[in-house]
């Protein structure tokens, strides 16, 4: 019992590794730009699909593959958000941040589809050997799971040097915590909006990417994980990057060990669940104290 | 009382219709038949080769004549293999083309979602779905199946397994119309057999399926079968060769195809089954088509949709003084292809529209198998064949999911 537990725990983390880059995309977007991007789904797939067109055609290696996807869904992102989103965030009203939300769907299905057109439907796979779990006592891992976190937490860590130590980080952490102030010292938000937007798709680029490698490269590598992301992002608390992470870590956790007493059919139910309990009685995220971009 | 004002525009608006009237069948007015195939999603493997036999039976019927004189027309709409926009299709279907029947519909859910409309709207549905629940459904006879059901299908792959020599099998799908069925026919075909059935149903959109995994492994199964689609499958592969299982894998087409093979590498696919549903490929109806159709051989889905409009086109033709609808349809698909006292055996629509315009009696003959319904709609009198490829024959992915053919 306790064995299979810990495995449960083991499966959730490795799930909760591949949640967090894109959840981490998620929050720096919504912090800096005040509205949440949808369309990261899509540049998870732009980026799966970057990464798969150099690591098939060109036979490149994991970090390089990784650089390509988080490259292309950066620009990616940057070009959908100057030409669907900015528009719209440019002409402020009450509803500016749920008509962007929207706006990002549109997108999100936009991209999607421009995808299905170029490549077709069909599933593509890495040149990357799949390799056997390795078993430490008597838990079972998978090599490139473990590689995944571990890639996961080290680009959560430079990302909080970049917010705490450079002086570009800081203008990002002062548009997000006020833009007026921020324009008043100096700092163009426009500048800083591309930059937080490149940075977040690149993130859902490489996350998309580290996915594919999983399982496959195909249109719909991103949207499957949407709800997940969402729920990680939310648990998190929106704002915090740290609280990106360890909500996915957490989604992946609850969600598998929910499974030692669910049917795996209701394991979305899990999400679901979480997002109502802390939008019930911690409406600013578990972890939104947490070192982020407004704190 | 009528004046010569009124009676003037009554006159006038008379002519109007009746030119209307006469300009429609100027135009062709063609009988449309309905075809929602899954062209794109996670059941498209077969979706081109559905959507060239519908095109080519209504060639066909067209070369010999059409149908009533009017020519046939067959409507092609993606499913995009989900039930919402089979739904959105169904209802272009029905109330914009004026189809008089829908047919091809792969997946049980996608058939699930339609069956309703089709019925209300008085409109044939011909399946290729396997689920036993759709034809339960209260259709009123406007439900036809060509395909064998996921009964037959379960028992023939669990006896398959005990061929394998296999004692505990363990079935691992997404939830489907059929999934639960699916593992209590093929459990009890092993626990019959004095072996073990058990199974688990996952969630088809994961990115993992390891916690299921090692589910099913505490069960020490050796044979598993894959009963997921495309996207579902290929994952659950993975992460059955990543835990290290080495039993055997068995899935049928819509599970372990082409597609798959091609999507992973070959030390995660080597050795696994996959299970084709074979047409009637002894019938001279599939002979015959195979000529017409100039190909080396052809799947049970090309079969079943070309069957189908060829099927619709003969109860229309049958019954040339009734309504061009799906009543008529409906009313009339079992005339023309059951045996009857002094039947002639037809095995192409040409054979078929010939005879019946020189008023015989015909029973035809499908190229996907002898085309008998039961009350309820299921196919009957059908054998389910199954031609099983064995992987690790050549290292290329085409061969080795093409290999060498066993015949079930």
């Amino acid at each position: 019992m306790f064995g299979d537990f810990i495995q449960h725990l083991a499966n959730g983390l490795i799930l909760g590794a591949v949640v967090a880059l894109p959840a981490l995309g998620l929050t720096l977007i919504f912090s800096v730009l005040g509205f949440i991007n949808f369309s990261i789904a899509a540049q998870m797939s732009v980026g799966a699909y970057a990464g798969w067109l150099v690591n098939s055609h060109l036979h490149w290696p994991l970090v390089p593959v990784l650089l390509v996807g988080f490259a292309a869904a950066g620009v990616v992102g940057v070009i959908g958000d100057r030409l669907a989103l900015s528009p719209i965030r440019r002409r402020p009203s009450a509803h500016t941040a749920l008509m962007v939300a929207i706006v990002s769907i549109a997108l999100n299905l936009a991209i999607e589809n421009g995808l299905r057109f170029g490549f077709g439907s069909d599933l593509n796979s890495f040149e990357f050997e799949i390799a056997r779990d390795i078993t430490i006592a008597g838990i079972r891992i998978g090599p490139q799971q473990l590689a995944n976190l571990l890639i996961a937490l080290c680009i959560a860590g430079l990302l909080s040097v970049f917010f705490t130590v450079t002086r570009v980080g800081k203008a990002m952490r002062a548009v997000a915590d006020n833009p007026d102030l921020a324009r008043l010292k100096g700092i163009d938000p426009r500048r800083l909006s591309d930059l937080a937007t490149f940075i977040g798709m690149g993130l859902a680029g490489i996350g998309g990417a580290l996915l594919a490698i999983d399982t496959t490269v195909d249109p719909s590598t991103g949207s499957r994980l949407l709800l997940i992301i969402f729920s990680a992002s939310i648990v998190g608390g929106m704002t915090s990057l740290t609280g990106a992470v360890l909500g996915a870590l957490l989604i992946g956790v609850v969600s598998e060990v929910a499974l030692m007493a669910i049917p795996p059919v209701y394991q979305s139910a899990t999400a679901f669940l979480m997002i109502l309990l802390v939008l019930l009685f911690r409406p600013s995220g578990l972890f939104a104290g947490a070192s982020g971009v407004r704190k | 009382m009528m004046n010569r004002r009124n009676f003037l525009g009554t006159q006038a608006a008379l002519t109007l219709g009746m030119a209307q009237s006469v300009s429609w069948a100027q135009s062709g007015d063609a009988i449309r038949i309905g075809v929602l195939i899954p062209l794109t999603g996670a059941t498209s493997q077969y979706g081109a080769s559905m959507s060239k036999a519908a095109q080519q039976a209504a060639a066909d019927v067209n070369a010999a004549g059409g149908v009533n004189g009017r020519k046939v027309e067959v409507v092609i709409e993606d499913d995009q293999s989900n039930p919402e926009a089979a739904v959105r299709a169904a209802r272009k279907l029905i109330d914009v083309d004026k189809v008089v029947s829908i047919g091809g519909l792969y997946a049980s859910s996608v058939t699930s979602a339609v069956a309703p409309l089709c019925w209300e709207g008085k409109v044939v549905l011909a399946t290729a779905s396997g689920a036993d629940s759709i034809t339960k459904l209260p259709h009123n006879g406007y439900i036809f199946r060509t395909s064998p059901t996921v009964t037959l299908q379960g028992t023939r792959i669990g006896n398959f397994g005990l061929e394998l020599g296999c004692k505990r099998v363990f079935y691992m799908g997404p939830q489907t119309p059929f999934a639960q069925l699916f593992i209590d026919v093929v459990g009890g075909v092993f626990t019959k057999a004095g072996g073990y059935g058990s199974g688990l149903i996952y969630e088809d959109k994961k990115a993992s399926y390891r916690s299921e995994v090692d589910q099913a492994l505490k069960a020490k199964p050796d044979l598993i079968i894959v009963g997921g689609y495309v996207p579902d499958s290929t994952v659950l592969l993975k992460d059955l060769y990543r835990a290290g299982y080495e039993g055997k894998r068995i899935g049928l087409s819509y599970s372990i195809n082409q597609k798959v093979a091609d999507a992973l590498p070959p030390a995660v696919t080597e050795g696994a089954y996959s299970l084709v549903q074979s047409p009637s490929v002894e019938s001279g109806a599939y002979k015959k088509l195979l000529a017409r159709a100039s190909a080396d051989s052809l799947d049970t889905f090309f079969c079943q949709v070309y069957d189908y409009v060829t099927m619709v086109a003969l109860a229309l033709a049958n019954s040339p003084k009734a309504a061009t609808n799906g009543t008529t349809v409906r009313d009339n698909i079992r005339n023309v292809t059951h045996q009857a006292a002094g039947s002639q055996l037809v095995d192409t629509p040409a054979e078929g529209l010939k005879a019946l315009a020189a008023n015989a009696r015909i029973n035809l003959d499908g190229a996907s198998g002898p085309l008998e319904f039961a009350e309820n709609g299921d196919a009957k009198n059908i054998v389910f064949r199954l031609r099983a490829d064995p992987e690790g024959k050549d290292s290329r992915h085409q061969d080795r999911l093409s290999g060498p053919r066993r015949g079930h």
